[in-house]
């Protein structure tokens, strides 16, 4: 069948969002697979349709439509837009072809899970935001020839996105600001500078894969947007990085002890007053960790023997018939001075302080 | 055996009693060894070996765990012991019948001291009966922690009301004709004046290096109180001088120190914090019992060792005019007028009158308004003054900020609330209901201890931070003590606090659709307590 085309204006009459959808849908069941849409402003225009040929293609030819260009779009639909259109082109786009020649506005290719989105020019702030890859599904992608607004990429969850970077030497990022926050997986290949992007990503170098890919690609968006002239400027892969998900590992930060040997002051701030090599005592250990220390009296002492047999830590050894307690085996239980039965061991509070 | 008579302080007149597990305990000696109350020691005890009457009885000797009694070494149920025992054969009970408070004075003629908060608890918190109501649900969208950017930042510093900025307009100039007063922006939460001295030196280079660590390495702009025990000499030359807020309390310990050190410092300090009363124990001075003067602290603090107790109010100051002139006055000087200088108060009825009264100060040089409330912890304080004195933060800290608010003049005057904060486990939410009450921020120093291990509460566990044998190394300056305390941990343990509740208040800040602090939104807030309600003048929902 021929193409069916749609003038939505008529003297001064504009036909409504909802008008024009039942319009298209009506055509659609009447076998009319090739759309061309003169539009003012109109919605969703392009979106949840399908040929009632699955084996046809949908195609629509637009221009001057409203939001939510190619919304919920499906596999066998394909849209061309000629010139720019406002925000959320290809919101939820489930498989269909949309091609703007211009500029996308806010959140275009928001939720986007499969299909592919052209863009010939630059796309508004939180674009590509929510893309995710269904593995049963093609992998969704997302061209921009310039650049995208800020936040732009937030909870990315899987699918390609391509920002070429074109004409935005003036932009200190061709990904806006705070871009990829919360994201947590797909790859976004970027052309050009990108500043402030969330912690949660981090910018790689590419690999031979993403060269191949990139370099077919392009040719592929290029001819689409009909800008096949720039191919030579973009392909010049040492301008290109990757943003993906942060590797757990490098998301760590700084361990504090590492700060304090490396950056705190050097010998701590009481090294003036004390000396403190910041060992930790354990808990009932022995040593200077005591709270109490024995003390072994020789007058009073029997030999008899009892503090050697019932010391837990076999601390106490007699050496001709004097005792002592060793210092790296004593945890200062105090059970030599309970037992002794003339008190030749006392407990002496270790009152020590920290101290040069 | 020896005699047993009434009159003399028994085991039943304990507040906790140790339960020990003969038949569990290997007699290791751990639970005796860690005790550094001396609360417990090994001790023999008789058993009678026949059970035939018609014998005379015969004796034997066994090993135990005994706990000792005495009002210098009686078990405080820090339980350590429980936690070194490898076999779970010993603990500490409370005795909820026990007699020692008053059997203390009665035997001593001394006032009951102690460390910690209140522990009388008999109102209730405030806090918890307050919830955050106003959620955005499509009359504005909610913000998201992990996208949106947020700014938790807060004035530190006297701000003024734009007719006062002092703007002329010259030609097509704008000139500034004036100074304006120093001010900062610093994140919303103090770590508060806990000063040398009162807490072990790794303790207080801990916090230290976890404000050094969150500000250089997290990007918060946190900010911490020294406390009025000193400073080191190293810290005051260092460029980390910049995150700490210096103390002037009524001791002046240290400031010779300060001032001696001015010539070589290479940033300014972030504040100073003139203090005039503590939520803890409100008209009272500061408080460090001998046993924890050691010999570090007599030197920076220029003392002997000896108790030390600060006067209760600042020699020479007898009035609040008085004392913008000679503090206030002074301590900008100081630092020739570059850094804010600010008070801190316990709160009080009186509260009100004082804010007003600074609010009026004609030379712009209050940088800021503390308010510690009632529940405020200490490391040492009388018990009575503990238990009984002071007066809850939440309407206090209310009342100054609507009394500005009726002269339109909120946040000239930063108000900065604390005493109790995170006393029931959510310390971003007692800092964000309180920021929507008023507050530009909120300081803490018990939580602080807390987070580092500590093992006390506020239902008369332990508390014995004044004593100098805490058992966690936090409030000792015996060395066998101190260095149980690992301060790497416990700077990592504050950072990793900080960070969770600086996401916690987004968490907050987030659904009432807030980027910027709330402070004053007291529409984000609801009760359904009707007194609480009428009181503060917030929202009543049932």
């Amino acid at each position: 069948m021929e193409r069916f085309k749609i003038e939505t204006l008529k003297n001064e009459n504009r036909m409504s969002t909802q008008e024009l959808l039942q319009l298209i849908q009506a055509k659609i069941d009447e076998g009319y697979t090739d759309f061309e849409i003169n539009g003012c402003g109109q919605h969703n225009i392009g979106g949840s349709s399908w040929a009632r040929d699955r084996s046809k293609t949908l195609s629509f030819l637009v221009r001057n439509p409203g939001q939510r260009v190619g919304a919920m779009g499906m596999k066998g639909t394909r849209i061309i837009v000629e010139g720019s259109v406002p925000a959320d082109t290809g919101w939820l786009n489930s498989g269909a072809e949309i091609i703007v020649k211009g500029d996308s506005g806010d959140t275009t290719a928001h939720c986007a899970a499969s299909g592919e989105i052209y863009i010939g020019g630059r796309v508004g702030t939180r674009s590509g935001a929510l893309m995710k890859h269904d593995p049963r599904f093609k992998i969704p992608e997302f061209w921009v020839l310039k650049n995208t607004g800020s936040y732009s990429f937030e909870f990315m969850g899987g699918g390609i996105a391509i920002v070429c970077g074109y004409e935005c030497e003036e932009f200190d990022s061709v990904l806006g600001k705070g871009s990829c926050g919360g994201m947590v997986g797909g790859t976004i290949f970027v052309r050009g500078k990108v500043e402030n992007l969330s912690h949660c990503v981090e910018i790689l170098n590419l690999d031979e894969k993403d060269i191949e890919f990139l370099h077919s690609g392009l040719k592929r968006f290029l001819d689409k947007i009909g800008r096949s002239e720039l191919f030579n400027k973009l392909t010049d892969f040492s301008e290109w990085h990757k943003i993906q998900t942060r590797a757990e590992a490098v998301k760590k930060r700084m361990p504090v002890a590492e700060f304090r040997q490396k950056e705190w002051i050097s010998g701590g701030i009481f090294g003036d007053f004390i000396t403190d090599d910041y060992a930790v005592y354990e808990l009932a250990g022995t040593g200077d960790a005591r709270c109490r220390i024995p003390q072994w009296d020789k007058k009073l002492c029997i030999g008899c023997d009892i503090c050697v047999k019932n010391c837990p830590q076999n601390a106490i050894f007699s050496d001709e018939k004097v005792y002592h307690s060793e210092d790296n085996k004593c945890i200062g239980c105090g059970i030599c001075a309970a037992l002794c039965p003339r008190q030749a061991w006392k407990m002496v509070e270790n009152n020590r302080e920290i101290t040069k | 055996m020896a005699a047993v008579k009434v009159n003399e302080l028994h085991k039943e007149d304990l507040p906790w009693i140790i339960e020990y597990d003969e038949s569990k305990c290997i007699q290791c000696g751990k639970c005796t060894a860690v005790c550094s109350f001396g609360a417990i020691s090994p001790a023999v005890e008789m058993r009678k070996k026949s059970g035939n009457i018609n014998e005379k009885n015969t004796y034997e000797k066994t090993l135990v765990i005994k706990q000792n009694v005495g009002f210098e070494n009686h078990c405080v149920g820090c339980g350590m012991c429980a936690n070194v025992c490898p076999n779970g054969a010993i603990k500490a009970v409370r005795n909820f019948d026990d007699r020692y408070a008053i059997r203390y004075r009665a035997e001593k003629g001394e006032s009951l001291k102690r460390g910690g908060r209140s522990n009388l608890n008999t109102e209730g918190r405030t806090l918890d009966k307050i919830k955050i109501g106003r959620i955005s649900q499509m009359t504005d969208p909610s913000l998201d922690p992990v996208r949106h950017t947020f700014e938790i930042k807060t004035p530190f510093g006297r701000v003024l009301s734009a007719d006062k900025l002092g703007f002329e307009v010259d030609g097509n100039k704008i000139m500034q004709t004036k100074p304006l007063p120093p001010n900062r922006w610093i994140y919303p939460i103090i770590f508060g004046d806990m000063s040398i001295g009162a807490i072990s030196s790794r303790m207080w280079e801990a916090i230290a290096i976890a404000t050094a660590y969150l500000n250089e390495k997290m990007g918060i702009p946190i900010r911490m109180g020294t406390g009025e025990g000193g400073v080191p000499v190293s810290l005051l030359k260092s460029r980390y001088l910049k995150y700490m807020i210096l103390q002037i309390a009524s001791g002046h310990f240290g400031w010779n120190r300060i001032v001696e050190t001015m010539p070589e410092m290479i940033e300014d300090p972030a504040g100073i914090l003139i203090k005039i009363g503590q939520g803890a124990k409100p008209g009272d001075g500061g408080l460090l019992l001998a046993n924890k003067v050691s010999k570090y602290v007599q030197e920076i603090r220029g003392v002997p060792k000896a108790d030390l107790m600060s006067p209760p109010t600042h020699q020479g100051l007898y009035s609040i005019e008085e004392s913008v002139q000679k503090m206030f006055l002074s301590m900008n000087a100081a630092f020739n007028f570059r850094v804010p200088v600010a008070i801190k108060v316990a709160a009080s009825v009186t509260s009100v009158a004082v804010y007003n009264n600074l609010l009026r100060d004609p030379y712009n040089i209050v940088g800021g308004f503390f308010i510690d409330g009632f529940a405020g912890g200490t490391g040492a304080a009388h018990e009575i003054s503990l238990n009984h004195t002071g007066h809850p933060i939440t309407s206090k800290l209310r009342d100054c900020y609507l009394a500005a608010v009726h002269q339109g003049r909120q946040g000239e005057i930063p108000l900065f609330a604390g005493g109790g904060l995170g006393q029931t486990g959510s310390f971003a939410a007692d800092a964000f209901k309180l920021i929507c009450l008023g507050a530009n921020g909120v300081f803490t120093g018990r939580l602080l201890l807390q987070i580092a291990g500590c093992c006390g509460n506020d239902t008369e566990k332990c508390n014995a931070c004044s004593t100098g044998n805490c058992p966690a190394g936090l409030t000792s300056q015996r060395e066998c003590l101190t260095k149980r305390l690992d301060i790497d941990k416990v700077a990592e343990n504050l950072v990793n606090f900080i960070v969770a509740t600086d996401m916690e208040l987004k968490k907050l800040m987030g659904p009432v659709g807030c980027s910027t602090l709330p402070i004053g939104r007291s529409d984000a807030l609801i009760t359904v307590d009707k007194h609480i309600a009428r009181r503060l003048d917030i929202q009543y929902s049932i």
